[in-house]
Order: structure tokens, then C-alpha cells, then sequence
């Protein structure tokens, strides 16, 4: 149903494709495709989330990233492009949060410090401490953003791509639809919005505990309630939906005042209260 | 980078690659990096060929092998990765853009003649087309002076990889074959220290293989990226269908017994030190209407032992579901077990009671890695606590680098004279020929003997 005109919207033909990669469920939905073709776009996304899998997942042996655990202070690993592009886009979310968000969070309940590192030309070295990096917050937007790549490069346009019901990056909008319809919170979530080219990150206690840590003190996350973040990418948003379960919300009304493209919810008693410049995408 | 990982007095302990380098205090460790360093054999190239330059490289054959290859190359600081060639722009170009990346752009070329034609100060080429070009372009190259790697299976047919080692032996020039494990730190320490030097296996009584897989869409393209039909034509496909699926059609490749067999049935040959005596095997196209080739087998080798019995090795490869234990290649005898995998979590290590081996020793030795366990009580005394687990071994080597990269530099390590090959075209050839063997087994329903003599190439 339209929130302005009250008409019935007339959903197109949607082919779901389901897959499990990095530990949790994920979904590509293609609308407007001849289904073969859709079903073959969907498989060459999934085989790339599989191939970063392989190289960012710290539970993969053979991963980069236990490869880059593994290097002593002084010693450098080359990098493969897409590994470098995640630690580049991971730094730029650690500054942007003023730390709230870092790829080093978990390693701070194993190490005294925060290990140090460089980002060189295509490689990374080990300043200091062990490079333990837990991509776990970033990792699946960042690999959501490659697979929308993927999926354009087929000329697959609208889609909806989801990954473990925390992050979803939303293409161009099935035909005579203004999005795809997009809730905050459980299923059949009052709280919707018709979301076309942007991505929508959620982060909260309620599915696994108390899992997130503060960068800055190595203390548990203190809010109890869910946030949602809402940005041009996935990785923005998976980044910055972790940063605000630490963040005050002071902290994070200036942060969103400075990437004008950033819109964060907070859920209190029931509703979301809403921070940011960015117009709100419109309701569903 | 190799990183044994230590367990001596302080079990499950893992040095580091300076502590494992740095010290002597770690009894035997020299001998123990030696026995899993790829690259131990004695050189055949002459070192004056290319010491102290760079080797120039081109990549022939840019899809799915060739990207996963190109990540090994770009890390590999001995050569310059110059040029790369590809029928299909749609693939030569994500090769060419992950190069341009990482600031090391190459040229790019539509086939490996127009290649050979336009770059003049290469040393050496990696091949990765489909299996069906494999002989003509490493003869090719061969003949024009290069040294090749070249993926397995070195070609569809056995006449195919007959011709690649006589062209090798003609020219002098080296020709190593894509069997990466061969080069795999893990494996050669498990061959070369468990198996062999330590016995922990004991009689080796049989072997078991296998990489099952799950059901999947045949590959598509994107649409704007069709090659023309006369191109497709001339380099001997039907239609791009045939051209992205060519590894399950006759004549151009030879189906998963030959694409995934290829690398585990290796592995029995070279564990049991010689080829099989027999094969028979079963298998069909049974769940794929689109396929020419079997989607499902299952093969049985007899090997005869040193000591003159009998080992049998059965390998399966289904479309099935991908449960089931991942892909392993596992080796058992009377005494123990190992099973090996590229991937280290599925790799593992048993011991049978009966053994007369010590393996806290071994781990002493750094030979394994065993976790510490708590002490068994004095006989006349328990304590009762939380059920203790089973003992778990390892194998105590580890690498930080991509899974091609140790196989791959050895290539150019044995270009460079630092080197003997570890898996020239002769010895690959005798390993496929009993894959060859297995799949016409398949089709024949027949046990097939197989003579020393007809491996020889």
C-alpha cells in the first residue's frame, strides 16, 4: 500500500535465491528478470561472496586474514585488492565513528593494547601487537556492495540483496513500485520504508547477546536497544549500525551531522527516534 | 612463509615463523623446515638463466582457474606478470583491472598466438584455459622458447599430454603441472615425516578420497558480454553454453572424476610412491540432463606395497549435497590415520592403540601437535571431573599463503636454478594417465590392469 496515495501497489514477479556464506543465511531477490538468467546472476553474486569469504573470514585458515594474525611486528604480507579495499574502507569507518567502530574490537579482549598497523601500497605491515581483525561488522555490507557490483555488471538492476537479516542493500525498484518494502525490527515490523539504491543495516542484542565491544574501553556495549543505519553502501551502514550500540546518542547525532548521505534510528519504548540530515526514504 | 608450529614441552604451543627460524634450541628444526620446504630437490635449470632478474610471465587462460592463479602471482616478487590473453574480453578484462589495481597493469591479448606474436622478452607462461587447449598452447609455448605451468589435467585426451612431454623433452624447456599439493608445505611434511620417516600410519592398508558437491545452475554470462558464434566456432565450441560449462562436454574437457580426481588421485600415487595395478570404477550422468560427462563416481585403485601387499584406495566425487566432511584425501593403515585437505581445519591425525610408536615423543619431536591433556591419575587413585576429551593430534605445519603460491614459485625457483620441479609433465603425466584409466573404466564397466610401463610417457 502506498502511505501517500492509499493504492494497492502491484508487486512485479520476484525470483528468491537463498545461500549460506560467512555463518548466517543470505538472499538475493531479482525483480523483472527472465528467471534463468536471474538464477545465473544470483550463483556468479553467491560464488564471489564465497570468494570473500575465503579471503576475509578469520575462521578460515587459509584466509588473508589469518594470514595477516600471523605476522610479527616488522614483517609485511601482500594484499589482494579486494582485502585491501575492506581494510581501507574499515579505517575510514573507525575515523568517521571517532573509533566507536574498529575492525580491532575483539582483539582488545585478548591483548593488553590495540595492535598497530600500516596500510602500504597494496600490502599491509605489522607495527605492533597481533593484527587479530574481526571483520564481523563490516564484512558482510562490504561483500554485499561487491555482489550489488556483480549482479550490474550482469545489467541486473533491481534486486534486493540481504545478508542474515542484519544488513540489506536495496538496487533500483521493482517496476511500478517506489522500493522495496524495508522494516526496522522483527518480522512484519509497523516501522517500514520503500528503500531503492541505499542499504540498511540493523544492530542489537536481542538474536545473539552481548557480542559487541566497545573499541575505545574493551567494555560490552551499554545500549540495550536496537539501531538501525541507513547509507549509500552496505559497508557504510553494517559499520556504522555497530558504532551507534556504543556510541552515546550526542556522539552520534554529531557524527551523522557530518556525512550528510548517513541516517541512524534508535529504538525507545516502542519507536525510533531518528538522527541525521538525510531525507527519510518515503513509508511504506 | 613457513610456520611449523611447535609442541614440545609446551604442547599446542604455536611458535612463530622467527621463533621456529631463530632458534637452535628447537631440536631438529632445520630438518624439519627442510622436509616441508617445496623447493628441497636438487635444481635442473641452468642458475645463469635468470639469477637475480625477474622473470617475465604471461597468464593464457583468464577465467575462473585463471583468477584464482593470478592471486598467487601478484604476490610473487621473483617474476613480472606482463601479459595475459583470453578469448572472452569479459574475463581478460578482470584480470587486467586486478592488475591495474594493485598499480602492475598488463597487456592484454585475444589468444595465445597473438600473445606469442606481440611479447618477445618472456620467460615463462601460465596456462589456464580450458583442458581441450591445453597440449596445443604448452606445446606452443614450448616450442617458442618458454617454460610452462600448466593446470591440470594436462589435456583431455592421453595422446594430448603424451605430446606436451615430448615437446618438453625437445625443447629442454621445464614444464610443471597445476598438481598444486605436490608444492603444499602440509603435504610434503606429512609424506615426507609422518608417513614415511616416522611410520605412524604403519602398514598402509587403504586410502579414501573424495570432494563431493553440491547441486548447482550451469554457469551463464552476462548478457551485454556473448562472444560472436564464428569466434566461439574457431575455438571450438558450440555455444557460449558450452564455452562457460566446456568441463562437462566430450571433447573439450572431461568432468569431475578428471577436473577434482585429478588433484586427490595425484595424491594417492604420490603417497604410495607408484602407480596403481588396477582400477575399476562406476559411475553415469545421472542427475545433470544438460551434461555429457559422469556428475557421479566412485573408483577403486589396488596399489601394491613396498613390502608386497596390497593397498586399496577408493575415490568418490557425487553431486550430492555439500555435507559430508568437505574434501579430504585420507590415508589408513594399522597403526594410525592421517587425513590431509588443503583447507587445515580438516585435516587431522589417529592413533591406534595398538601402536608401538610413541606419539607424545613425535610431538616432542615436533613431528605432531598434540593438546595438553589432563594426567591419568596413579593406579591406585582416580579423580572424578568433567569427561575428558580424546587426545587430538595435528600436524604441526602451517603456511601464510594462498594454496597455488608455494607450487608456483617452486616453477620459477626451478627456472631460476634454485629448484627441481615437483611435478614435471613426465611425472604427471604417469599420475593421470590412471585417471584416464578411471574414466574409461566408467564407460567400460570394465576392471582395467594398468602396467608400470604404459605410465611411462
Amino acid at each position: 500500500m502506498d502511505a501517500q496515495t492509499g493504492r494497492q501497489i502491484a508487486m512485479s514477479a520476484i525470483h528468491v535465491f537463498k545461500h549460506h556464506a560467512m555463518a548466517t543465511h543470505w538472499e538475493i531477490r531479482i525483480a523483472d528478470e527472465e528467471q534463468t538468467y536471474a538464477a545465473q546472476a544470483a550463483q556468479a553474486a553467491f560464488a564471489l561472496t564465497d570468494d570473500l569469504e575465503s579471503k576475509l573470514s578469520r575462521f578460515q585458515a587459509n584466509s588473508e586474514i589469518s594470514h595477516i594474525a600471523q605476522l610479527a611486528p616488522g614483517e609485511t604480507l601482500q594484499l589482494t585488492a579486494p582485502v585491501l579495499a575492506c581494510l581501507q574502507f574499515a579505517e575510514k569507518m573507525e575515523a568517521a565513528t571517532n573509533g566507536a567502530f574498529s575492525i580491532t574490537a575483539a582483539a582488545l579482549q585478548t591483548q593488553p593494547e590495540k595492535p598497530r598497523w600500516s596500510l602500504e601500497q597494496f600490502s599491509i605491515r605489522c607495527d605492533a601487537g597481533k593484527l587479530e581483525f574481526d571483520l564481523g561488522a563490516i564484512g558482510k555490507g562490504f561483500a554485499l556492495d561487491r555482489m550489488a557490483e556483480r549482479l550490474r555488471e550482469w545489467s541486473v538492476e533491481k534486486f534486493l540483496l540481504i545478508a542474515g537479516g542484519s544488513s540489506i542493500l536495496a538496487g533500483a525498484a521493482p517496476a511500478e513500485t517506489p522500493g522495496w518494502s524495508c522494516g526496522l525490527g522483527d518480522d512484519h515490523s509497523p516501522q517500514r520504508f520503500f528503500l531503492s539504491n541505499c542499504s540498511l543495516s540493523g544492530s542489537g542484542l536481542v538474536v545473539k547477546g552481548k557480542h559487541i565491544f566497545d573499541p575505545r574501553t574493551g567494555q560490552s556495549a551499554q545500549r540495550q536497544n536496537r539501531a538501525w543505519a541507513l547509507a549509500e553502501t552496505a559497508a557504510e551502514s553494517d559499520a556504522l549500525s555497530t558504532a551507534c550500540m556504543v556510541l552515546a546518542d550526542a556522539e552520534i547525532s554529531k557524527i551523522v551531522a557530518s556525512e550528510k548521505s548517513w541516517l541512524v534510528f534508535l529504538e525507545a519504548d516502542g519507536a525510533e527516534i531518528c538522527f541525521g540530515g538525510r531525507p527519510l526514504p518515503p513509508r511504506a | 612463509m613457513v610456520t611449523p608450529n611447535h609442541s614440545s614441552e609446551s604442547a599446542g604451543r604455536e611458535l612463530s615463523r622467527r621463533e621456529f627460524l631463530g632458534t637452535t634450541a628447537v631440536a631438529g628444526a632445520g630438518l624439519l623446515l627442510t622436509s616441508c620446504s617445496p623447493d628441497s630437490g636438487k635444481p635442473v635449470a641452468t642458475a645463469a638463466e635468470a639469477a637475480g632478474k625477474k622473470l617475465n610471465v604471461a597468464l593464457i587462460g583468464c577465467g575462473a582457474q585463471g583468477q584464482v592463479l593470478l592471486e598467487s602471482l601478484q604476490v610473487i616478487s621473483s617474476i613480472n606478470l606482463v601479459a595475459c590473453a583470453d578469448i572472452w574480453d569479459y574475463n581478460r578484462k578482470i584480470v587486467m583491472g586486478r592488475m591495474k589495481d594493485i598499480g602492475q597493469p598488463v597487456k592484454g591479448y585475444h589468444d595465445f598466438e597473438e600473445l606469442l606474436a606481440g611479447e618477445k622478452n618472456l620467460d615463462a607462461v601460465v596456462v589456464a584455459t580450458p583442458d581441450f587447449w591445453h597440449a596445443p598452447v604448452t606445446n606452443a609455448c614450448l616450442k617458442a622458447g618458454l617454460h610452462v605451468y600448466c593446470e591440470k589435467m594436462m589435456s583431455n585426451t592421453i595422446e594430448g599430454a603424451r605430446s606436451m612431454v615430448k615437446t618438453m623433452r625437445e625443447t629442454g624447456k621445464l614444464l610443471q603441472i597445476g598438481h598444486q599439493r605436490r608444492s603444499n608445505p602440509r603435504y610434503l611434511f606429512a609424506l615426507n615425516k609422518l608417513v614415511r620417516e616416522a611410520q605412524i600410519c604403519g602398514r598402509l592398508t587403504a586410502a579414501h578420497a573424495q570432494w563431493n558437491r553440491t547441486v548447482t545452475n550451469d554457469l551463464g554470462f552476462p548478457k551485454k558480454t556473448e562472444i560472436a558464434p564464428e569466434t566461439l566456432a574457431k575455438y571450438g565450441f558450440k555455444d557460449m553454453h558450452q564455452f562457460r560449462n566446456w568441463r562437462w562436454f566430450k571433447g573439450l574437457g572431461k568432468g569431475p572424476l578428471s577436473d577434482l580426481g585429478a588433484h586427490q588421485i595425484d595424491i594417492f600415487n604420490w603417497y604410495f610412491g607408484g602407480m596403481p595395478r588396477s582400477v575399476m570404477a562406476s559411475g553415469g550422468t545421472d542427475y545433470y540432463k544438460t551434461h555429457e560427462w559422469f556428475d557421479n563416481a566412485m573408483v577403486i585403485y589396488e596399489f601394491i606395497q613396498p613390502d608386497g601387499g596390497v593397498a586399496r584406495a577408493f575415490y568418490q566425487v557425487q553431486t550430492t549435497t555439500s555435507a559430508g566432511g568437505g574434501y579430504f584425501e585420507m590415508f589408513m593403515g594399522d597403526e594410525g590415520t592421517i587425513k590431509m585437505s588443503e583447507n587445515p581445519n580438516t585435516c587431522g591425525l589417529w592413533r591406534e592403540d595398538r601402536s608401538t610408536k610413541s606419539w607424545d615423543e613425535l610431538a616432542g619431536k615436533n613431528f605432531l601437535r598434540t593438546s595438553p591433556t589432563p594426567q591419568l591419575a596413579e593406579a591406585d587413585k582416580v579423580d572424578v571431573r568433567e569427561t575428558a576429551p580424546l587426545i587430538k593430534y595435528d600436524i604441526p605445519v602451517s603456511f601464510a599463503k594462498k594454496i597455488h603460491q608455494p607450487h608456483l614459485e617452486n616453477f620459477f625457483n626451478a627456472i631460476n636454478g634454485k629448484a627441481k620441479l615437483n611435478c614435471s609433465g613426465e611425472e604427471a603425466f604417469a599420475s593421470e594417465y590412471v585417471i584416464h584409466k578411471a574414466v574409461e573404466a566408467v564407460e567400460t564397466g570394465q576392471k582395467i590392469n594398468i602396467t608400470k610401463e604404459e605410465t611411462e610417457a
